[in-house]
Parts: C-alpha cells; sequence; structure tokens
C-alpha cells in the first residue's frame, strides 16, 4: 500500500472523475469531428464549393488548440489523476496492459503530427494529399479508441482474463464492443455539436453557415440515436453485479441526466436542421454544456458500478486485491491481512500505531479509515460520502454496534468487505463512532 | 518495516510482460526524444519572448516563428512522455508511485500548469499583431510555467531515487501527512544540468531553421544568415555552460557510485565535447553544420540519458533493487501487437513528415511525387488493414469465449 492522497471534502476520486469525465469532451470531439472535417472537404472539392474550406480550417484550429492541447492534457491528466488516486489500480493495469497502452501511443503520435501537419498544410500541398492525412488522421483517432475501450471495458469486466491471464481475453471482454460501437456513435454526436458552434462563429457566410449547421445535425441526431439504441446492448452485456448497483446505488439523477440530455439534444439538432441560422453562439455554448452534463452522468454511472472494485473481481477500491490470479502467480492479500493485520503489512504507517492498545486506539483506527475507506469517503463532515454523517444517519452509538456493521460489510454489493484483524477491526469501530460525537 | 521489504511489498505482483533489457533500452531512447522536444520547448519559449521583448525587425520575425514552434513543440514533447513515463511504470513502480503519492498535489497540478502554459503559449502566438510590449507577459508567464512544470518532474524523479527518506517525508510527530502539498527534494546541478540544454538546443534549432529554408526563394537570405549566426552562437556557449554545470553536477554525485568512470557517462561526456569542437568549428558556415550538429547532439543526450539510468541503477541498488530481478510473465501475443504496430506506426509517421518536410520548403503549392503519393497510399492501407485485423482478432477471441 502505498502513501495515500486524501483531497478534503472531495476525495481523490473524484478528482479524477471530473478530469476523466472534462476528457471527453476534446478525445471524442477529436475523434468525430476528423471524419466529418474529411468529409466536408470531400464535398469541398467534389462540388467545387472552396467556401466550404473556411469552416474546415476553423473547426480544425478548434481540435488543435482544444482537443490537443486541452485533450490531450487532460488524457494524460486521467492517468496522473489514477496514479495519485489509486496507484495500485494503474500499476494492476499498467503491469497487464502495456503493450496496449504502448500501441495507442503510437497512434497517438500519428495523430499528434498528423493534425499539426493537417491544419498548416491547408493550400500548401495538392487536395488529394491534404486528404489523405485527413484520413490517416481519422483513422487513427478512431484506432485510438478501440486500443483504449479494451483497458476501460476491462476495468469494468474483467472477462476471461480472471482464468486464462491472457491479454486478448481481457481486452475482447464482453462489454468491449457494445461500449466501443456505443462511443463511436456518441462521437458523432459530438463533433456534430461543435460543428454547429464554430458554424456558429462564422460571420458574412451564411450559406457555409446553413449547409454545415443541416449536415451537422443529421450526423448528430443518427449519432445519437444511434447511441441511445446500444446503449440498450451495453446495458445488456453489464455483469450482473452491475445491474443489481444500477437498481440499487445509483442515483436517480444520473439516469435523468443521461436520457434528458439525449432527448434534449436531439430536439437541438431538430430545431438547428429546420432553422440552421438562428443558432447563435450561446445556445451554441448551451448545447456543449447539456452535452457535459449527459457524459458526466453515463461517466459516473459507469464508475458506481464497477464497485466494489478498480479492476474487476480482481482489485478492490481500496487497493487490495481480493482474488487469486493463478496464470499470473498473483495471491489474493485479504487472507494475510485478516491474518497480520492491515497496519502490520503496509508500509507507510507510523511505527507506533502497528500495534494497537489503548492509547492508540482512535489514531489507529483512522489510520485503517484512510487506508481502506478514504478513497470513496471523505472524513471531513461534508463531502462526498463523509464517514461522520453516514455513520450518524446509520445510528450506531456503541463501538460493538460499529463493530458488527464492519463484520458484514462485504454483504454490500458495493462495498469491499473489511479487511484487517478483530483489534484493527475494533479500532476502526470505535473510531468510526467517535466521528459522531465530533 | 525495512527498505528492502517495503519495496517487494510495493512491487507489483502482476510481473512483466517482457524482458526488462527491453523495457530498458525502449524507455531510455523514448526518453531521449521526450527530453529533446522540453529542450525545444523551453528555450524555444524563452527566446521567443526575448526576441518579441528586443523589438528588432529580425527578432519580431523570428518571435513569430518560434512562438508557433513552440506549440508545435509542446505537443510533440508531451506524446513523446508518455512512452518513457509507461515503461518507467512497468520496471520502476514501487519508486515512481511513492515519489507520486508523496507529492501528489504537484503531480495532479503540473497537468493543470502545463494546461495553462500551453494555453497562454497559443495567445501569445494568435493574439500577437499590434500588440505592445506587455503582451509579452502571455509568453513569460508560459515560461515560467514550464519551468515551475520541469521543478516538478525533476523532484518527482529526484524523490524516487530516496526510498530511505520517504517515511519521514510521509509521517511527522506520529503522523501521516496525507496532502501531497510538499515537495522533498531538489537538487540545483541535477535540475540545471536538464535545463541548460534548452537553450544549446535551440541554438541548434535555429541552424536548422536557416539550413532548411535556405532554398526557399521566398526568404530573405540576410535573414536567415542572421538566425544561423545568432543559433551557432548560442548553441556554442550553451554548450559550454552545460559543461561547467555537468561538473559541478558530478561533483554532487555520491562518491561510492563511482560515476565518474561509469562508461556510459564516459562515453556522453565524450561525444559531448565533439559537439562542442563541432559548434566552434561550425561558427563561419553554421547551415551547413546544422544537421551534424543536431545528430551529435542526439548522441550525446542519448550517452547522458543511459548514464542517468545508470545512475538510477546503482541508486536503487543500495536497496537489492534491480529491474532484472523482476518477475516474467511473458506475453509475446501482445508484445508482438506492439511491435508491428510501431513500425506500422513509423511508416506512417514518415509519409506525414516527408509531406511537410517537402512542403515547407517549396514556395507555393507542393504537389506530391508519385512516390510520395504511393507512400500514403500505402499508410492508409496499413491502418485498414490493422483495424481488419486486429477487430478479426476480437471477433475470433469473442466468439470463442462468449458463444
Amino acid at each position: 500500500m502505498y502513501p495515500i492522497w486524501i483531497v478534503p471534502n472531495l476525495t481523490a476520486g473524484i478528482v479524477l472523475a471530473l478530469i476523466a469525465t472534462f476528457h471527453i469532451l476534446p478525445s471524442h470531439l477529436s475523434i468525430g469531428a476528423t471524419w466529418f472535417n474529411v468529409y466536408v472537404e470531400t464535398k469541398a472539392y467534389r462540388e467545387n464549393k472552396p467556401e466550404l474550406l473556411e469552416f474546415i480550417k476553423k473547426y480544425t484550429l478548434l481540435l488543435l488548440v482544444f482537443s490537443y492541447v486541452m485533450g490531450s492534457l487532460s488524457g494524460i491528466g486521467i492517468w496522473y489523476a489514477a496514479t495519485v488516486a489509486n496507484p495500485r489500480g494503474i500499476s494492476g493495469l499498467i503491469h497487464n496492459y502495456i503493450w496496449a497502452w504502448a500501441t495507442e501511443w503510437v497512434f497517438f503520435i500519428i495523430e499528434v503530427t498528423g493534425i499539426f501537419i493537417y491544419y498548416y498544410t491547408f493550400n500548401k500541398v495538392d487536395r488529394k494529399t491534404h486528404l489523405k492525412i485527413g484520413w490517416i488522421f481519422a483513422l487513427s483517432s478512431w484506432i485510438s479508441m478501440v486500443v483504449i475501450v479494451g483497458i476501460l471495458s476491462f476495468m469494468l469486466s474483467s472477462g476471461k482474463w480472471l482464468k486464462t491471464g491472457n491479454f486478448f481475453d481481457g481486452f475482447f471482454n464482453q462489454t468491449y464492443w457494445s461500449q466501443l460501437l456505443m462511443r463511436t456513435a456518441l462521437m458523432f454526436g459530438i463533433a456534430a455539436v461543435y460543428a454547429i458552434a464554430v458554424a456558429a462563429r462564422l460571420k458574412n457566410n451564411d450559406e457555409v453557415r446553413r449547409f454545415i449547421t443541416k449536415t451537422a445535425s443529421i450526423w448528430g441526431i443518427a449519432g445519437l440515436v444511434l447511441c441511445f439504441v446500444l446503449s440498450f446492448w451495453y446495458f445488456k452485456t453489464l455483469p450482473e453485479q452491475a445491474h443489481g448497483l444500477i437498481n440499487t446505488l445509483v442515483p436517480k439523477e444520473l439516469k435523468i441526466g443521461i436520457f434528458a440530455s439525449l432527448g434534449a439534444l436531439v430536439l437541438y439538432f431538430i430545431y438547428a436542421h429546420i432553422r440552421p441560422l438562428t443558432i447563435r453562439l450561446i445556445p451554441a455554448i448551451l448545447s456543449i454544456a447539456v452535452l457535459f452534463a449527459g457524459i458526466w452522468s453515463g461517466e459516473r454511472i459507469r464508475e458506481i458500478i464497477r464497485k466494489p472494485y478498480v479492476i474487476s473481481q480482481y482489485m478492490y477500491s481500496n487497493q487490495i486485491i481480493g482474488k487469486d490470479i493463478p496464470a499470473k502467480g498473483v495471491k489474493a492479500e485479504s487472507n494475510l491481512i485478516n491474518e497480520k493485520g492491515i497496519l502490520k503489512v503496509s508500509p507507510f504507517v507510523p511505527e507506533e500505531l502497528r500495534d494497537i492498545n489503548e492509547n492508540n486506539l482512535l489514531l489507529a483506527g483512522r489510520m485503517i479509515a484512510v487506508i481502506e475507506c478514504s478513497a470513496c469517503h471523505t472524513l471531513d463532515k461534508k463531502g462526498i460520502r463523509p464517514l461522520p454523517q453516514m455513520i450518524k444517519r446509520a445510528g450506531f452509538e456503541e463501538a460493538e454496534a460499529a463493530e458488527a456493521f464492519l463484520d458484514g460489510i462485504g454483504d454490500y454489493a458495493y462495498m469491499p468487505p473489511f479487511h484487517g484483524t478483530p483489534e484493527e477491526k475494533k479500532a476502526l469501530a470505535n473510531f468510526l463512532i467517535s466521528l459522531t460525537k465530533e | 518495516m525495512e527498505i528492502e521489504k517495503m519495496i517487494k511489498t510495493l512491487q507489483d505482483p502482476m510481473g512483466l510482460l517482457f524482458y526488462p533489457i527491453f523495457i530498458q533500452v525502449l524507455m531510455v531512447f523514448t526518453f531521449v526524444l521526450h527530453i529533446m522536444f522540453v529542450n525545444f520547448t523551453i528555450g524555444i519559449s524563452f527566446l521567443s519572448v526575448y526576441g518579441y521583448l528586443n523589438g528588432g525587425e529580425y527578432w519580431k520575425r523570428l518571435s513569430k516563428s518560434l512562438a508557433r514552434a513552440t506549440t508545435v513543440n509542446i505537443s510533440m514533447a508531451m506524446v513523446l512522455g508518455i512512452a518513457p513515463l509507461l515503461f518507467l511504470q512497468v520496471v520502476y513502480d514501487p519508486f515512481w508511485y511513492a515519489s507520486n503519492m508523496l507529492s501528489a498535489a504537484w503531480a495532479i497540478g503540473f497537468i493543470f500548469i502545463m494546461m495553462l502554459g500551453y494555453s497562454l503559449t497559443y495567445v501569445f502566438y494568435l493574439k500577437r499583431d499590434s500588440r505592445g510590449k506587455g503582451f509579452a507577459l502571455f509568453g513569460i508567464t508560459a515560461f515560467a510555467l514550464f519551468l515551475l512544470a520541469g521543478s516538478i518532474m525533476h523532484v518527482l524523479g529526484y524523490q524516487l531515487l530516496q526510498p530511505e527518506k520517504w517515511l519521514g517525508w510521509y509521517i511527522k510527530n506520529g503522523a501521516v501527512d496525507t496532502s501531497g502539498t510538499s515537495l522533498h527534494a531538489f537538487q540545483l546541478p541535477r535540475f540545471l544540468h536538464f535545463i541548460i540544454p534548452s537553450f544549446a538546443m535551440t541554438g541548434i534549432f535555429l541552424m536548422l531553421y536557416a539550413w532548411y529554408f535556405k532554398d526557399r526563394e521566398d526568404m530573405d537570405k540576410k535573414y536567415l544568415e542572421w538566425v544561423s549566426r545568432t543559433g551557432a552562437k548560442m548553441a556554442f556557449y550553451f554548450t559550454a555552460i552545460q559543461v561547467i554545470i555537468g561538473l559541478w553536477w558530478l561533483f554532487s554525485v555520491p562518491l561510492e557510485f563511482k560515476f565518474f568512470i561509469n562508461p556510459f557517462f564516459l562515453a556522453g561526456a565524450g561525444i559531448g565535447i565533439v559537439l562542442l569542437y563541432l559548434l566552434y568549428s561550425a561558427q563561419k558556415d553554421p547551415a551547413k553544420y546544422a544537421a551534424p550538429s543536431l545528430a551529435v547532439a542526439f548522441l550525446t543526450i542519448f550517452g547522458m540519458s543511459y548514464a542517468r539510468e545508470t545512475l538510477r541503477t546503482k541508486y536503487l541498488d543500495r536497496f537489492g533493487y534491480s529491474i532484472f530481478n523482476y518477475k516474467l510473465n511473458i506475453d509475446w501475443q501482445s508484445t508482438v501487437l506492439f511491435l508491428s504496430t510501431f513500425i506500422v506506426g513509423l511508416i506512417i509517421i514518415g509519409y506525414l513528415v516527408s509531406v511537410a518536410y517537402k512542403s515547407g520548403k517549396t514556395t507555393g503549392e507542393y504537389a506530391a511525387a508519385p512516390s510520395i503519393n504511393k507512400w500514403g497510399k500505402i499508410s492508409i492501407a496499413l491502418l485498414l488493414i490493422w483495424i481488419v485485423i486486429f477487430i478479426g482478432l476480437g471477433i475470433i477471441v469473442s466468439a470463442r469465449n462468449y458463444l
């Protein structure tokens, strides 16, 4: 167990979630936008409409600045945030999927060199060559999604990997295809939202604005409707455990968030299609906000239904390995921790807390809470799933009651079991009770 | 808990998917590419601000080109930074993660600092027309942020080497500090040894700039001449300064490592001296020396980076750690996936860079030669083939497992 990073009121996990959700805006934009770009560019050449190129140039600059500044950095940011929120989780993923990430990296280099060259060679290379660059960029960025979805879906459903330890068994798991296709459809919706926003800023060029807005709205409707349909398939492929969590743990707001945002965007596209010239910057920006709300809901649900694991069936959210992976020679840590104690096996624990006595009971309890609970619960009075409030609400008054609760905590579908010795459980229980008395 | 035991506890139980020597070579090689672009970013962004403030006609013109170049270089530095960091996390996971957790707020702050710095760079490039001197503040701030980001990386890389101090940093007066807001170890000569080359590399960048554009009819010959001379001077002086800083840093390395007789270090330093001599000779006709200077600079950095890696080995050997003792779970399938993708990638990147290279050298529109066109078609075909094979493989695996 590494040192723990606690973000007051928030938890490190929420920092990760914020960055990850934000990342979808520029990253999916990048993938979808290029397909839109090569389509419009081909049309501009075929039908000899050079005025369309003005839009493509603006759209590409948005890509360059937004996707390749904010997008690349927030993408790396997810990695950094995952590192400091859950180092053993990211380590487990990297030690399994190092070559998948390295493969994605190759396409990422192609994307980055591609976008710069695409933008800076407008009117500087012949048309066919320019389109080729566009195609290379479009294909590579989609491939980067093909690769990363493998790892994302692995975290949710590790499939046959648990038995075989095989790279591809984990990669092409039961939620891979539905998620890949759903995200592919979604990326067109995202690209359309941005295309309309860029078109709204074109001055003195109503013809282009009309054309782009009308075309983009069709792409948007098609993408979102398809995404909606595919989401049912995705839902069906989810592990059983996840289904239970959707019914019990996922807040209603998040579910509504997805459907409301999808519905609002489809209506927006229909309106944009009928009256393309009335869309100005403010509604366009609002549509991006609605989009963000929808994505936030979807990604939060994905995070919630992964509980109590960070890597499905293998590692709990609090970084404890809960299952043997014989194919990899990996042993679960549960028994060792229950026998020796979490405070004994974790390196980053003050020496005076390793042995529990009357004097350090609460401090030891707090240390255990830091290690085992703080990934999801803030220890502060307010914030994300605050322990003081939750314990109060549960109505425990005596340490014994809290101890009994800890005994059965693993029976909740979304909670990891308590790991540690009976003395440690007592210490944690006492600490939890002390929180209610502050 | 003993340090050796602590490191063993932290190490990932999954083991490595391929032989550590292979990962080490890839890590160092990609690090060299990464740090070169980091150097370009820092040096070029500095010079673009300097040029803007200087206000001379040539300086102004150069400043604009450099501001634009900064944006490309940051992107390259970022994308090329991913691979070495990935490989580092595979073979040095206990050290990297512990170091990050001890300064977690800074590790995540790095991302926001870079976002801000990068955005300001774009403002400094795109919105500069008819602005006053105060506008340079955007460039200055961006430069300062890049230095700060560099410091954070330096600290994380340096804390990593000192597991004997981790507990002392984390536990104060019997309580753990989970805020992650402290940076615990900074070594000035080591940091400067990373930063000073930025200005030498930027000098070489200017030489390359002049060499690259010398055949373009629409480029002012006198201007290019000036750029190349400025570059050659910069490259020479800063390489000389780097030698001195290098000595300073060398004296700060614990004597027990006997680093001064490390073959990689000696090779790197030797090539560095050759570079200095080359740059001295380059003063008369800098453009001619541009490409050889870059090549020798690359070799110097490569030698030094491998030396740095062997030094890390020495630091961690004190605790019985060696990447060559890492548990192995060899997986040929995914290794082949990466290697074949890597070759495909090189072909495609080669095509993209060729087009950019040729179009930049052409006045007006560049019409691709048939051979280049063919290269482009092959690139697209390779991507399609990649997709077909990968998706095909996925369908087979899924059908076998789930049907």
